[in-house]
């Protein structure tokens, strides 16, 4: 019980992380709701395993980047979901723009390939370099690498539109 | 928007989110159960369900394989027989292959390769088993007249309309033999890029 008590106090403080992950590998929100609670389901069964040998959030990011590649080829076979929960309204008191601002940045998040969008979220939550390489398995000179290459890519993408 | 503008728009993005509830303790307590995993496994449960029905099938051919009195036909029965004795364990673990990986026990960069690699392997077998099927089709038809009627699909005179049911299946599943070849090209290519990348 204490255990579940500890999960959940996690879930709750965390709860940012996997909102922002599914966002960006899904394309509405009924998907990005069932992505939402199988990385739930799947921290829950590796939660036992994890015992803190890792920073709680790099754990997080990883059970929940790697269960996203493994949604991408699930959708069609859409579970049963749970009681039904609302996302996050991005809405600001001065701007009513911000969550077009906020679509607009997923937009060009999700125009890059399934890994520079995991290596690009790690990099917009302010991980460094090492963090960046502990949760994805690439080296710290590979992730700098790749980091130019996406901001070419985007760069090159805005030109396009 | 440059990265410099993603970045502060993100960390705005975040406080507004954090400051929200997404979920209550009663749901995340829904979702940890195994309930919820059993039903993503309903579409393996109709796969399995489909292997025990070719087993079966397989068996029941296999107990009266005697009754395949000439070389061709015997050679038809092996291949049916060996079809749906195989096949389906063949098919079952690569699937099995795709739905066990642990989220958990590998980095990003290993699950990415793991299961384009696991994607790969199934397609090639989804690919071999419709090329098998094919054949299949042809094989099984004189191994049942055989067993169950006791009559030489061969030396039987055929009408006209069995001669158009055939032509017309033969077309159909050509047809549908080369969608599904551009389909697992499709899916294969994109596979071979995401490996590619990860080794860049």
């Amino acid at each position: 019980m204490q255990q579940k008590e500890e999960f959940i106090k996690i879930i709750k403080a965390n709860e940012g992380i996997i909102y922002k992950v599914t966002r960006a590998y899904t394309n509405d929100t009924d998907d990005q709701k069932d992505l939402y609670q199988e990385i739930v389901y799947q921290l829950w069964k590796s939660f036992e395993t994890f015992k803190g040998l890792s920073k709680i959030s790099t754990w997080m990011y990883r059970v929940a980047l790697n269960t996203s590649i493994l949604h991408l080829n699930k959708k069609k076979r859409r579970p049963d979901r749970v009681s039904d929960f609302e996302l996050p309204q991005i809405v600001d008191d001065s701007s009513t723009y911000l969550e077009d601002q906020v679509s607009e940045l997923y937009d060009q998040i999700k125009q890059l390939s399934i890994v520079e969008r995991g290596i690009i979220l790690l990099y917009l939550e302010g991980k460094s370099y090492n963090e960046i390489a502990a949760v994805t398995g690439f080296s710290t000179t590979n992730i700098g690498t790749r980091l130019g290459r996406i901001k070419q890519k985007l760069r090159t993408n805005i030109k396009n539109q | 928007m440059e990265l410099e503008e993603m970045k502060a728009l993100w960390d705005t993005m975040s406080e507004k989110v954090e400051k929200q509830q997404i979920v209550t303790d009663q749901l995340i307590m829904e979702m940890t159960q195994q309930k919820y995993k059993n039903k993503f496994s309903k579409l393996l449960m109709y796969e399995r369900l489909g292997a025990v029905v070719c087993i079966v099938a397989g068996l029941l051919l296999l107990f009266n394989i005697q009754k395949l009195d000439t070389w061709y036909l015997m050679a038809c029965g092996i291949f049916t027989i060996g079809f749906l004795l195989v096949l389906p364990f063949v098919s079952l673990g690569a699937i099995r292959g795709m739905t066990k990986l642990k989220v958990s026990k590998y980095n990003f960069k290993e699950t990415v390769v793991r299961f384009e690699k696991a994607k790969n392997k199934t397609l090639f077998i989804q690919r071999v088993s419709i090329v098998l099927s094919l054949i299949l089709m042809f094989t099984s038809l004189p191994v049942f007249s055989k067993i169950f009627n006791d009559k030489d699909f061969f030396l039987q005179e055929h009408g006209i309309g069995f001669w158009i049911f055939v032509t017309a299946v033969g077309i159909g599943v050509l047809f549908f033999t080369r969608w599904a070849y551009g389909c697992y090209n499709r899916i294969t290519s994109s596979a071979e890029r995401i490996l590619k990348e990860m080794d860049e």
